[in-house]
């Protein structure tokens, strides 16, 4: 994995780029967003395989719709990871996927477990630990139910336990933590 | 709407919820029209999505390298349609894509339906060539049984023929050796006074012990079927039976080979009980030739 390769540019120029439809904007746009499509996907669809799948299928629908984004309705990302989790939750909803993982559920756990491990200890962030105490766990899991994992806030007001009213308050506070954290 | 408003909107949570995708299509649509119109709510919103950005930064899980070069081949694929269109009009690439879109679905269904098509064809024409063809043939195997039967008819018509003709080639060698050898005598026995028109052939060759009669040029009438002519060897004034033949010329013997005799003065027939007689008819001789 050569990071000198990759391309960085401005969400600007990025989206210019990618109108003109020039070459180098899609190399940009995967090198940029892949990681973090990837981790949301492979949250959702736990086999790596399929989760390299749609993965793939996610930069198609996002180059293949891309005249529908407009930077007047919000930031880039927040566009292309609805795609990706939409696309994620498709997966695990279709009868594919259902007969798979009935023979593949101890392994696809284990990878898991290992994808999120090795997530945690990423050397390059340094600052998790400090996300962590910014976050509280209460939060944490909110965010992380919903954002990575697909979840809509009633769901996950069923799956806690816990209150939509109380649900709802936890994710703007755990969200503005966040805010605070990365200002 | 006023400044509480839009500080109530905000405070909703509905904004988080927009950029963690957990709004109905009619919420989405809200929310972006209330971010266009308030800078306020822009503002927020923008926040929220860019700290959601890093948060999801925070737990980005790299894909396998390989992948990169999937991926980017499957876009780069596509791309390469795209660029054809790059010189045109932002609003008219849209519908390009579209058209686009509407030429692949018509791409395949072309390749979806030709071939399908084609196999169909391919099936029905196979099958009424077959049809037809095992029609022709039985009709062509029908008529050369025929010709064949007539060719076999004919043939063994013809093997007939030639047997008939190699037989008679045979005897007609046998006759002709006989009249060419020159140990064979010719003898005329001439009719008596019974039938003095009669006329009998005979070849004798002493040293080879052989009579022959030429039936060909034999002039006899015809005896009936209670009598046969008999050929009667006068040796020393006594006769000797040299068997007996009928006067009715078959096509097939030309000549007629008697019993063997070394010596005779004389050949003489006369008719007889069919089977022939010890001693020979005296008063019905016919023909007498001497040696």
């Amino acid at each position: 994995m050569s990071k000198k390769q990759k391309i960085s540019l401005s969400e600007e120029e990025l989206v210019r780029a990618l109108r003109n439809h020039e070459k180098i904007a899609v190399e940009a746009l995967y090198d940029m967003y892949s990681p973090s499509l990837y981790g949301v996907i492979s949250r959702i669809v736990t086999n790596t395989p399929l989760a390299e799948d749609v993965l793939q299928e996610t930069f198609v629908k996002i180059w293949h719709s891309f005249s529908t984004y407009s930077a007047e309705k919000g930031r880039l990302f927040t566009w292309m990871v609805n795609i990706a989790r939409n696309l994620a939750i498709d997966k695990i909803r279709s009868k594919d996927f259902k007969n798979q993982n009935k023979n593949q559920e101890i392994e696809n756990n284990v990878t898991f477990i290992d994808q999120y491990k090795s997530t945690a200890y990423k050397p390059e962030l340094i600052g998790v630990k400090d996300l962590v105490q910014a976050l509280k766990p209460e939060q944490k899991s909110i965010i992380d139910l919903v954002y990575f994992k697909g979840y809509t806030h009633v769901e996950a007001a069923d799956e806690l336990g816990i209150p939509l009213g109380t649900i709802k308050t936890r994710l703007r506070m755990g969200i503005q933590a966040l805010r605070k954290y990365f200002n | 709407m006023k400044v509480e408003d839009i500080q109530a909107y905000i405070k909703s949570g509905i904004l988080e919820l927009y950029v963690l995708g957990d709004v109905t299509p009619g919420e989405q649509r809200q929310v972006e029209k209330m971010a266009s119109k308030y800078p306020e709510i822009k503002a927020e919103l923008d926040s929220i999505a860019r700290s959601m950005e890093l948060y999801a930064k925070e737990n980005e899980i790299e894909p396998s390298e390989n992948l990169r070069g999937r991926v980017l081949g499957s876009l780069l694929t596509n791309f390469g349609d795209d660029r054809n269109f790059t010189a045109a009009p932002h609003h008219e690439e849209i519908e390009t894509e579209e058209d686009e879109e509407e030429d692949n679905t018509d791409q395949e269904d072309n390749i979806a339906d030709l071939p399908a098509r084609k196999e169909d064809n391919f099936y029905k024409y196979a099958f009424a060539a077959s049809f037809t063809l095992l029609i022709a043939s039985t009709i062509a195997l029908v008529s050369i049984y025929g010709k064949l039967q007539d060719s076999n008819n004919q043939l063994v018509a013809m093997q007939q023929d030639k047997q008939h003709f190699a037989s008679r080639v045979n005897l007609m060698n046998k006759a002709l050796t006989v009249f060419r050898d020159t140990s064979y005598k010719l003898i005329h026995l001439k009719g008596t006074t019974k039938t003095p028109s009669s006329l009998v052939t005979v070849a004798f060759s002493s040293g080879q012990k052989k009579v022959v009669i030429d039936m060909a040029n034999m002039k006899m009438p015809e005896n009936d079927k209670e009598h046969q002519y008999q050929l009667w060897a006068l040796v020393g004034g006594k006769p000797v039976n040299l068997g007996v033949f009928d006067a009715a010329r078959d096509t097939v013997t030309d000549i007629k080979e008697m019993r063997p005799i070394a010596f005779a003065d004389a050949f003489a027939v006369t008719l007889e009980p069919r089977g022939g007689s010890v001693n020979p008819t005296m008063d019905q001789m016919m023909v007498l030739g001497k040696y």
